[in-house]
């Protein structure tokens, strides 16, 4: 089955070492600015966040690449940005939900997540275990609980969706 | 032009007095010679810093300087080192911060910033992509840490910064001053926020955009994640990331190692109050790491209401609860929380912070100081509410603050009756939190010779003996196994010494935290190890022996720096404290015994005159410090 990258938030201490190694595997140079996962830390709150691609797959809905250059990995299914093709027009950027595609400044061309071939590079180098990469049914478990937490106390707004109407009623 | 790898091959100096900035290339045959961080820092103070100078003149320099590791893979790597002269002790002053400031300013393009100079009007330092600029402060002036950190992000927009700040103590140069990178990491001792303060020089802001090149990716990708399955699975190190610096309480308190009462005593009845227990359980959020660290040792913590409510900050350490707690009986935890948090967001040494308060309070106990001169406050142990008070009064050097804000050491002479003898000091820094008389006694070595005075990390944490490891060492030549830790004199603990400070000196060059230093060989950044991590990174060979004769050169700049400001042999001798008996608990009678021993035999060892602690000029010769040599000989300090 294929395998999904996930985060378990409590435990990231925030070290920025995915972001190092991300960089380092893909570009031989370490930068957090070339990396495509980023720790999001707000140092003056509990806020120690890793964020990365869900690969939903929204950037490579046709019409938004004018070069095509967005595919489906059949092996990973990761979505992949064609750097050889990409002239960083940025639609990518504008349509990703979460901020999850950037443009380097080198080259000019998207930054994307790409799980490194199935062998993602940020789970080797957290040191607490924070980031996983695990089979796919195994995810959807942890992510149906973790949507389930948020909707603890009203970090969820609260949906205006009509109540039932009383049986027999009208 | 040849590529640098690992350096970031620029310099940057800035000169405050003209509102000047130059970019310059890294000597080549520096990263040999002296490595990086506080190695480049110590030749740069020994070439540039006129002799005799006044901290807080405008000629001093202030130098910001990360190692060739930092900002890399390699685990424990994300320092940023300062080096200046000391306010406090008019000798070398170096100190050092984890957070993510040294491995942004790399990301900036700087391995080192050398300051100098004072500006008319306060300003802050903006450093991106390989560039810098000198910004406008006066409406950050007066500001406290967080509140700077918080406008200059605002200013930078929708960018990733690291701000290194200074708050209203080194505003109003309070002589241990700190300079906070990222909101709660602390540069803490020997007074560097007083020096940039005397600067105008509000902050430093780096938000990347150069990065770091790899000389051989693959190499150093897959030492790095070694290193970090070796150091995470070590016991030791999994107990740092568990309960931080703080878990050491209540053990040094079960040998009667934690300092109470202005170091009369090593054991505080209370201390499970101020334990990790009490703080995990009640008042810590997270735990936090430095950048790139593996261990994870910083508490996130808070004080959800009551008198004493702080908001979430990272802290506090062991040091601080020992400075906060048992040094004045104190065994409140909040008021321990919201005094990490104050001295912090004023940008104060929380040690020599509490230390001086708690010699105030001796003192005035003793009747050595009276209501005269404290302005009517009474001074009182266990008080945490008149703890508070001087912090704030420290900061803004109000009232008794005034005088507080010297330290310990120079209000003792200004004030005399006595209190001298109650100043536990080396070379005018206050001892920290770990006794030697019950610790181990390359403790009492390293507080009577460390460079900057009394100091437990700088060059390392060297209670070896106490810990039962080393850290690699042997490889290197450290004697094994260790004597005794109460053992003293004759035992070969100079020539042991020799080889942990440095160690010391290695890591502080390489850029790492000491923390990777405090385990067995295999867990730890051992020397080979150290030396495969940096070879792969920048391309230049080097073995743990090369290492280490490096680290023997910048230990002897450091001394003869210190030398020229007019260091004596009487200058490497421990306070009166530390030759008297503890007075109970489980240490009960335990002193160091003939400490003048104990440093000619460290003396022998380094290749020092025994006499007078001059270095010799075989040793300089040996070490090819011919400048050295003749900077010395001109002032007749060599033997």
């Amino acid at each position: 089955m294929v395998k999904v990258l996930m985060v378990i938030p409590d435990r990231c201490t925030g070290c920025g070492r995915c972001e190092e190694a991300c960089s380092l595997y893909h570009f031989n140079v370490i930068d957090p600015l070339l990396s495509a996962i980023h720790v999001v830390r707000i140092e003056n709150e509990p806020v120690d966040a890793p964020v990365f691609c869900i690969q939903c797959g929204l950037c490579g809905i046709p019409g938004i690449c004018p070069e095509n250059a967005i595919y489906r990995d059949p092996n990973t299914f990761s979505v992949i940005i064609d750097r050889d093709r990409c002239t960083g027009c940025g639609n990518c950027v504008a349509v990703c939900p979460y901020g999850m595609i950037t443009i380097d400044r080198i080259e000019r061309k998207a930054i994307k997540c790409d799980l490194c071939g199935g062998d993602p590079q940020c789970v080797k180098a957290c040191p607490e275990k924070a980031l996983v990469y695990a089979e796919a049914e195994d995810v959807a478990y942890y992510k149906r609980v973790f949507f389930a937490k948020l909707q603890r106390k009203e970090l969820v707004p609260i949906v205006p969706y009509p109540s039932p109407k009383p049986a027999g009623d009208g | 032009m040849e590529e640098w790898y690992g350096y970031t091959g620029n310099i940057l100096r800035v000169d405050l007095e003209r509102g000047k900035i130059v970019v310059e290339e890294l000597n080549r045959t520096w990263s040999k010679l002296y490595i990086g961080g506080l190695g480049f820092a110590s030749k740069v103070m020994w070439d540039e810093e006129l002799p005799k100078l006044h901290p807080l003149s405008k000629e001093s320099l202030l130098i910001a300087t990360a190692g060739p590791m930092t900002g890399t893979l390699a685990p424990g790597s994300g320092n940023i080192f300062w080096a200046f002269k000391s306010p406090q002790t008019g000798f070398w002053g170096e100190t050092r911060s984890g957070g993510k400031f040294g491995a942004f300013m790399k990301y900036s393009g700087f391995d080192m910033i050398i300051i100098r100079g004072r500006s008319e009007r306060p300003v802050y330092l903006y450093l991106e992509g390989c560039k810098a600029e000198i910004r406008d402060a006066t409406h950050l002036w007066g500001m406290t840490v967080h509140e700077a950190t918080n406008a200059i992000k605002e200013e930078a927009g929708a960018k990733e910064v690291s701000v290194a700040a200074i708050g209203p103590a080194g505003e109003n140069l309070v002589r241990y001053a700190s300079i906070i990178n990222d909101y709660d990491r602390a540069a803490g001792r020997s007074g560097g926020g007083a020096v940039m303060g005397s600067k105008h020089l509000k902050a430093i802001a780096a938000s990347g955009g150069c990065g770091i090149k790899v000389y051989d990716p693959e190499r150093f990708l897959s030492l790095c994640y070694e290193a970090q399955r070796a150091i995470t699975s070590d016991s030791g190190n999994k107990a740092m990331g568990m309960h931080g610096t703080i878990g050491g309480v209540m053990s040094l308190n079960a040998m009667g190692g934690l300092p109470t009462q202005n170091f009369r005593t090593g054991y505080f009845e209370n201390a499970y109050r101020v334990s990790s227990d009490t703080l995990e359980r009640n008042y810590m959020i997270k735990r936090r790491a430095c950048h790139s660290c593996v261990i994870g040792c910083s508490r996130y913590s808070y004080v959800s209401s009551g008198k004493y409510a702080t908001p979430p900050n990272e802290g506090p350490e062991y040091e601080t609860v020992d400075m906060a707690g048992p040094m004045v009986l104190n065994d409140n935890m909040e008021a321990i929380i919201r005094f990490n948090y104050l001295a912090n967001n004023y940008g104060m040494d929380t040690i020599t912070l509490g230390h001086t308060i708690s010699w105030a309070i001796e003192a005035y106990k003793l009747g050595m100081i009276n209501e005269n001169d404290t302005g009517g406050l009474k001074l009182s142990w266990n008080d945490a509410d008149m703890l508070l008070t001087l912090v704030d009064m420290i900061a803004y050097r109000r009232g008794f603050g005034d005088l507080l804000a010297e330290g310990s050491y120079a209000a003792s002479k200004k004030i005399g009756r006595g209190t001298e003898e109650l100043v536990n000091h080396v070379k005018g820094l206050e001892l920290p939190a770990h006794d030697p008389r019950v610790e181990s006694k390359f403790l009492a070595i390293q507080y009577a010779i460390g460079p900057r005075g009394a100091c437990h990390e700088h060059p390392i944490y060297p209670s070896y003996d106490l810990m039962g490891v080393d850290a690699g060492m042997r490889e290197v030549g450290l004697p094994w196994p260790l004597p005794d830790r109460l053992e003293e004199v004759g035992v070969n603990r100079g020539k042991a010494y020799r080889i942990i400070a440095l160690f010391g000196e290695v890591i502080n060059s390489m850029g790492y935290c000491n923390f990777y230093a405090a385990t067995v060989a295999k867990g730890s950044l051992n020397p080979s190890r150290i030396a495969r991590l940096y070879s792969s990174l920048t391309g230049i060979e080097m073995n743990a022996r090369e290492i280490f004769e490096v680290a023997e050169r910048t230990w002897n700049i450091k001394r003869a720096f210190n030398l020229r400001e007019g260091l004596e042999k009487a200058h490497d001798s421990l306070p009166k404290r530390m030759v008297t008996p503890v007075l109970s608990g489980p240490s009960k009678g335990l002193k160091v015994e003939r400490p003048n021993e104990l440093v000619e035999e460290t003396y022998e060892a380094f290749g020092w005159d025994k006499e007078t602690g001059y270095i010799k000029e075989s040793t300089l010769q040996r070490l090819s410090l011919r400048e050295v040599l003749e900077g010395l000989k001109r002032i007749g300090k060599v033997v």
